[in-house]
């Protein structure tokens, strides 16, 4: 299903150095639930389910989503601390290796020349994650380094801040003794603080000051990717300006490349150059940030920029935006089709509409209809048998659903009534993908494309 | 402890509130001479940073804060009564005369609905708790029972303090009035329920907390506030916890409960961004004292405070340019022992040597507004030279 970023296609020119830090394609991971006696895998919560993504190398890439979207999952894959259950991540293509692993990869293994198949293992061993040789690794390793959101908890209470600050270049061998000593402050430095908070405990510390130090832990081997992790977010607005401005300023300094995490959309607008959005696991919307703010593709985009309260504009009258409804869906069994489509305020008929959201709405809107379903046979999501109580409910609930305009209502292609009996098929849909909407921009929403785009019609408002 | 008093407009006035901690470092000056207002149907917001004592004032009101180790230093927290001008205070009223105010009067939504409520009990039974406790005799009335001659038992199963024997025996003696008062208890919870938009309250009634999402969650808790329609809601962080999507609907909720039944909210939160859509009136708070005060829009288009101006430079909006930020240096001084100064001094950039000796007054400016600042203080009325003073505020011209 997927579709891959074309690296024209997407956002401003290329840095000079160009390339990717990381590449991501189809990338899944699948927590296994268990469940019994016997711990049997009986399914899988999907907290990353599909992604294609780039990270462009000296810029900053700005993953926005609400809890239990998957973002951080997404970053620990990314920084390698979380294995990829599936897909393939790429570490440092540049413009040509990319283009030749997109090709290698549309080849069928056993339809390779052999000397296409070299190229591939070579290809796999310097950049694949998971695939590398291990000096590659530990160039990997060295360059991805990660910031964690609460300070609190991702520094060791019982270590002074050298031994911290200290640790990835004494696993490097990269310093020692004094020299480890001058390093250590040199970095301190860096992140506003010094040479007088060396021997101290992270205890000894306010919330911002901890984050510098993890600031500069993730800086001490020179890394050109840092994945950045809420770095904010438990931090108040003076002090978090704070975090942020020394941010910038190192990026500018050591030319690196962000990935920041957030569910703070006021944070994510001022510091990144290109925005994901992600829903349950997918990304809803990719583009340059200033783009997807001032016209989100995806009504998911709409939305959290409509809820986020802000310091201008008019006067708003909070009815007047864009609103999800219900509930973020239980990612073990996520909806068919588009993801957002139980809950969009703009759905459609070919969303991807089933049973189990049948089931929903109806339990919600006339609890009585959902109260006299005694059985349901299933067939596939798209396709049940309802045993209803008696007769009359299930001609109420068929003259229910044939009657409805609702996106539902309309996505039933065929309703039939025998007794107690309901049968109900609705339209298949395949799961939608990211799709280019415009050059540099991408939306996995069917309305992006079309005329009047998003825009909710009058009478939903 | 009623006293009649003017009938200004008011609804809660705290004055001169301090409130302490003791400690083994020493005592914490959590509030410090606070003095604030909320009217009536009318939404106060205050804001501050972690640890400047919003929180602590909000429980105060309630008479929530522990003693020890807290203590009520100083000051009065007056609450009037709408209808009959009488005024209690909540720091020196008899505790029942308190208790029956908690929840009935003034209800609080706390910052964590997931541990707010109770896990080992029903949504149904916890907000029964509410009913029980202030609305006993309109539960026995609405099951049909006098509740001045109600049978033996009825009056405490009607306020949820009856054990499963006592309600069973009851059951058996008197098996109407039992299902009854039963049917009346659950209206009262369903109709609390479905006022706050919960989709389909009989369910809800019966699950758990941990049945519920956050936001369902944070509609329980406003549903249990305001069962027994306050005349003040306080609202401490009641969004922090969820997402912004889910934040705006309970907002919206919140906005929209307020309009229906005039309840005056007291909105505590760090979020500035959130008070322009929500609040008539701010009150900054910073190391536990009111620096700036006044209509919010306002307050939010002209701060006058060097604290509140940083505040609002420091978050991030469209338009600046990325690295620059307006961070307040440094961070909030520790309130253990505190020296008499302008606590602000050490970040503020224009502190002056009277700044670090002097505590700033409350001082009135045109169209209502108030702040804390020795840059708006006459070196006269201090008592200091001229010279030591911080250069003086060029007066903006504020309000209409």
């Amino acid at each position: 299903m997927s579709v891959t970023l074309d690296h024209q296609n997407v956002g401003q020119p290329a840095p000079s150095s160009g390339g990717d830090v990381m590449t991501l394609h189809d990338v899944t991971v699948h927590y296994p639930v268990k469940q019994g006696v016997l711990q049997r895998v009986t399914g899988a919560v999907r907290a990353v389910d599909g992604v294609d993504l780039s990270i462009r190398r000296g810029q900053t890439l700005g993953l926005v989503g609400e809890s239990g979207c998957g973002k951080t999952t997404l970053g620990r894959v990314i920084a390698g601390l979380v294995p990829a259950t599936g897909g393939d991540i790429w570490f440092d293509l540049d413009e040509a290796l990319r283009s030749r692993m997109e090709h290698l990869r549309s080849v069928p293994a056993e339809s390779m020349t052999a000397q296409e198949r070299s190229e591939w293992a070579t290809l796999q061993a310097n950049h694949r994650l998971g695939a590398m040789t291990k000096e590659r690794q530990r160039v990997y390793r060295r360059n991805c380094q990660f910031v964690f959101q609460d300070a609190f908890a991702s520094l060791n209470p019982r270590q002074l801040v050298r031994d911290i600050v200290g640790r990835p270049l004494r696993v490097y061998h990269e310093a020692t003794g004094s020299d480890l000593d001058v390093k250590v402050i040199n970095l301190l430095e860096r992140v506003g603080l010094g040479p007088q908070h060396l021997l101290r405990y992270p205890h000894q510390f306010s919330g911002g000051q901890r984050q510098r130090i993890s600031i500069a832990r993730a800086l001490a081997l020179n890394p050109e990717f840092v994945v950045l992790d809420e770095p904010t977010s438990a931090l108040d607005v003076s002090v978090q300006a704070q975090i942020l401005n020394l941010l910038v300023e190192l990026q500018e300094d050591l030319g690196l490349t962000y990935l920041f995490i957030t569910h703070d959309l006021g944070v994510v607008q001022h510091m990144s150059d290109y925005l994901a959005v992600m829903y349950l696991g997918r990304i809803a919307e990719v583009g340059p940030t200033d783009q997807v703010f001032t016209d989100p593709l995806h009504p998911y985009t709409k939305v959290l920029r409509d809820s986020n309260p802000s310091l201008e504009g008019d006067e708003v009258d909070g009815s007047a935006h864009l609103r999800l409804t219900g509930t973020v869906p239980n990612p073990i069994d996520p909806p068919q089709g588009c993801r957002l489509h139980p809950r969009c305020p703009v759905s459609q008929p070919e969303c991807g509409w089933q049973v189990d959201d049948m089931f929903l709405s109806l339990e919600t809107s006339t609890p009585a209809s959902f109260d006299a379903i005694s059985r349901v046979e299933r067939s596939g999501p798209f396709a049940a048998q309802l045993v209803m109580a008696d007769d009359a409910s299930a001609r109420h609930l068929h003259d229910e659903i044939t009657n409805s305009r609702s996106p539902f209502g309309r996505a039933v292609e065929s309703i039939t009534l025998n007794g107690a009996n309901v049968s109900i098929r609705l339209r298949e849909v395949e799961e939608i993908p990211l799709i280019p909407v415009s050059p540099g921009r991408m939306s996995s929403c069917l309305l992006s494309g079309r005329p009047g785009g998003i825009t909710p019609p009058s009478e939903s408002r | 402890m009623s006293v009649e008093t003017p009938s200004d407009d008011w609804l809660l006035r705290v004055e001169d509130l301090s409130v302490h901690f003791h400690t083994p470092r020493g005592v914490v000056q959590a509030v410090d001479h606070i003095t604030f207002e909320v009217r009536p149907k009318e939404t106060l917001a205050l804001v501050g940073e972690t640890g400047c004592g919003k929180s602590v004032t909000a429980r105060s009101i309630m008479k929530l804060v522990p003693e020890p180790p807290g203590e009520y230093a100083s000051g009065s927290i007056l609450l009037r009564s709408p209808s009959t001008g009488a005024v209690i205070d909540m720091l020196t009223a008899p505790m029942d005369q308190v208790r029956a105010t908690r929840g009935d009067r003034i209800a609080m939504i706390f910052q964590d609905p997931g541990k707010a409520l109770n896990p080992s009990l029903t949504i149904g039974r916890q907000l029964a708790e509410v009913f029980g406790e202030h609305r006993a005799r309109m539960l026995l009335t609405q099951a049909g029972i006098d509740p001045d001659h109600a049978p033996v038992g009825s009056g405490a199963i009607a306020s949820q303090r009856a054990g499963v024997i006592r309600r069973n025996f009851f059951h058996l003696t008197h098996p109407g009035q039992s299902r009854a008062l039963r049917a009346a208890v659950d209206d009262a919870v369903i109709n609390a329920l479905s006022d706050t938009g919960i989709p389909n309250p009989r369910k809800v009634m019966s699950s758990y907390p941990h049945e519920l999402s956050g936001g369902m969650k944070q509609r329980v808790m406003i549903a249990q506030a305001l069962a027994c329609d306050p005349d003040l809601l306080i609202a401490d962080e009641p969004t922090t916890a969820l997402d912004v999507t889910i934040q705006a609907r309970i907002l919206d909720l919140i906005n929209d409960l307020q309009q229906r039944r005039g309840t005056a909210i007291l909105y505590i939160t760090h979020d500035l961004s959130l008070v322009r859509q929500f609040a008539d009136r701010l009150a900054v708070m910073y190391a536990g004292r009111m620096v700036e005060s006044g209509p919010a829009l306002e307050v939010l288009k002209a701060p006058q405070h060097p604290y509140t101006q940083g505040l609002l430079a420091a978050i991030p909006r469209a338009g600046t340019p990325r690295g620059q930020l307006a961070a307040i240096a440094g961070s909030v001084p520790q309130l253990v022992d505190p020296p008499p100064q302008c606590h602000f001094s050490s970040r503020c950039g224009w502190s002056a040597e009277v700044c670090t000796t002097h505590v700033p007054h409350l001082i009135g400016l045109p169209g209502e507004r108030k702040v804390a600042c020795l840059r708006f203080e006459q070196a006269s009325s201090i008592g200091v030279e001229e010279a030591e003073m911080p250069l003086r505020a060029a007066h903006v011209e504020v309000g209409p």
